[in-house]
């Protein structure tokens, strides 16, 4: 007999989301009627069978540029995530674990990245490095990991302390296999709901940057139609907005949500205990 | 909390040098807009240019460079502005201001707003009132704040007509009363403001909403229900006032948060803060003004953590052992 698993509506409603923006962004040369770079009609067309969601000024086709801006998007969401994910999981694991003066030494490092303003420093470091999709997703990871690096010292400590792992250390089992069999279990739940969480932060920055200017001016993003859409002058005494300027602040919108509420979902999921009263 | 200072002036130390060292790593010196030929303001002379850099101290050893920006930073000398020859200090002293008006009129409004929904949400916990409103806070938290303030701009700003497009005040505009020109200044901050309210209550509605159930919890919250205190004194007196004290730990980082957002709600609205002043000096390299916003800024959000700290210790003496 199965366990009956409640995933709870958070969850249900983020996941599905999800999973229609990945399908989308692994489907878009399918989905997409055109390449969102070819012009394929006439400058700004009104919504058509032809182009469902018109064209923007230089004729292309709206509706691909969205369809494929999810590739970017996620693109980012996920390397932006996984090097979070990867340089907190290595300080908090590191600083946990070893403690000491190299643990004082983590920590303050983090508080320093923590208290620097964080989009300021953003739009300073892309200024400087470039605004290629690569150096975006560097940058964010560089200045988002702090916060993960404290949630997994604080349980990479608490596990450490507990009886069975000081048990195993007493009976010599070296540092590689105490972290591999008995701390990363107890911290995968964290690292499943940090990457979440990293991801939605990373889309508004990646969007955010590509919106101000500071993105890649090749990569058709969601920020860039935008951008683009609001530096039509005019645009907003049209309707035009309703189609061009709409869906890309939309399916911004919706991903984060969508990431955010998984996040939710799955803290709660994975730790019932921690559940919001 | 001797440490605590300390660790703070070394944040400073980092935040300084950083500040220093970031802009001489792009590709392109600060004199490059002036020095494309595709610019509009190029600079044919090889002489001039040479004097350009020797002007703004360029052409030093990187360490002399570096002992003048520290010595000017401390003194509040800024440097000049490349891309409108401006003293940077006075640069920042017209926008400021306005960044102020608008963070803190955010910061204020969204935290009262948070606090009384947070408190009347927990005090209905469970029911789809309190559902909605959790939903509700965590979308509001979460929208991206560009997006939320292009649509409330489209809303109100074009469709409706009701209120202003962009800047802080209508431009060449004379006012007759003192009256007259808040009203304008008022009508400009509604839209910016409403978008960073927007994008701050979600966070804090969440925070007090939670903190707010677990104090509902607490023996002494039984007590003063089994003395027949009445509701009202119940909730505002007993239980917001227990949640208070992480709710002032958190203003700090809304703090910071409050800047974060006001640089794209300051490039959306076309506000005249220090978002956008640090936006278009990016753009044109402008390397003194970057240096100094950014500087204004770090040093407006370590203070705005160092008396939350302080705040917090006060607030609650256990803190005070540690």
């Amino acid at each position: 007999m199965g366990r009956r698993v409640h995933l709870g509506s958070d969850l249900v409603f983020g996941l599905t989301v999800l999973a229609l923006f990945v399908a989308t962004a692994l489907l878009a040369s399918a989905l997409a009627p055109y390449d969102p770079h070819a012009f394929s009609g006439q400058s700004l067309e009104r919504p058509s069978p032809a182009h469902p969601l018109g064209t923007n000024d230089a004729g292309q086709d709206i509706l691909s540029e969205l369809v494929y801006g999810a590739r970017i998007s996620l693109a980012v969401a996920l390397g932006a995530a996984a090097g979070t994910v990867a340089l907190g999981t290595l300080v908090g694991g590191v600083a946990g674990y070893l403690g000491g003066w190299l643990d004082g030494l983590l920590m303050r490092l983090v508080d320093v990245v923590l208290t620097l303003p964080r989009l300021p420093l953003l739009i300073l470091l892309t200024a400087f490095l470039g605004s290629g999709l690569a150096q975006t997703t560097a940058v964010i990871a560089l200045l988002f990991w702090p916060a993960s690096a404290r949630v997994i010292r604080a349980q990479v400590q608490s596990v450490r302390r507990r009886g069975y792992v000081r048990m195993a250390r007493n009976f010599g089992g070296g540092p590689g296999y105490v972290l591999r069999r008995h701390i990363l279990p107890q911290i995968g739940p964290l690292i499943v709901s940090g990457l979440v969480t990293a991801a939605g932060q990373a889309v508004a920055m990646e969007a955010g940057l590509a919106f101000l200017g500071l993105g890649d001016p090749t990569a058709k993003s969601w920020g860039l139609m935008m951008r683009f859409a609001l530096n039509l002058p005019g645009l907003l005494l049209t309707d035009r907005w309703l189609w061009w300027l709409l869906p890309p602040g939309l399916c911004v919108t919706l991903l984060i949500l969508a990431l955010t509420f998984t996040g939710m979902g799955l803290e709660n999921y994975l730790h019932p205990r921690l559940r919001r009263l | 909390m001797k440490r605590r200072i300390l660790s703070y002036l070394l944040t400073l130390w980092i935040v300084l040098t950083v500040n220093f060292l970031l802009p001489r790593l792009l590709p392109g010196d600060p004199l490059a807009a002036l020095l494309d030929p595709e610019s509009s303001d190029y600079v044919f002379d090889a002489e001039v240019r040479a004097a350009l850099e020797a002007y703004y101290g360029l052409d030093r050893p990187l360490s002399e460079q570096y002992g003048r920006y520290l010595l000017g930073a401390l003194t509040g000398d800024l440097g000049r502005s490349i891309r409108l020859n401006q003293p940077v200090g006075e640069l920042i002293r017209t926008h400021l201001p306005w960044t102020l008006l608008l963070t803190g009129t955010g910061l204020v409004l969204a935290s009262l707003l948070g606090l009384w929904g947070g408190a009347e949400a927990a005090w209905r916990r469970g029911t789809w009132s309190d559902r909605a409103l959790v939903t509700a806070g965590v979308v509001a938290g979460n929208a991206p704040v560009y997006f939320v303030g292009m649509v409330l701009l489209i809303l109100f700003g074009v469709r409706l007509g009701w209120l202003p497009l962009a800047g802080g005040r209508t431009p060449f505009a004379h006012y007759d009363t003192l009256l007259a020109a808040v009203a304008d200044v008022g009508k400009h901050l509604f839209l910016p403001a409403l978008t960073l309210i927007l994008a701050l209550v979600g966070g804090k509605f969440l925070l007090v909403r939670s903190n707010v159930v677990s104090v509902l919890g607490e023996d002494f919250m039984l007590v003063a229900r089994a003395k027949g205190l009445p509701t009202g004194r119940l909730k505002w007196r007993h239980a917001l006032r227990n949640a208070l004290l992480p709710f002032v730990a958190h203003l700090a980082a809304h703090a910071s948060m409050a800047i974060t957002g006001a640089v794209f709600i300051e490039t959306l609205f076309n506000y005249p803060g220090m978002g956008r002043l640090i936006f278009e000096a990016v753009g044109a390299r402008d390397y003194p003004v970057i240096q100094g916003v950014f500087l204004v800024v770090s040093t407006v959000v370590l203070t705005a953590n160092m008396l939350a700290d302080v705040l917090n210790t006060r607030l609650d003496p256990r803190l005070r052992e540690e």
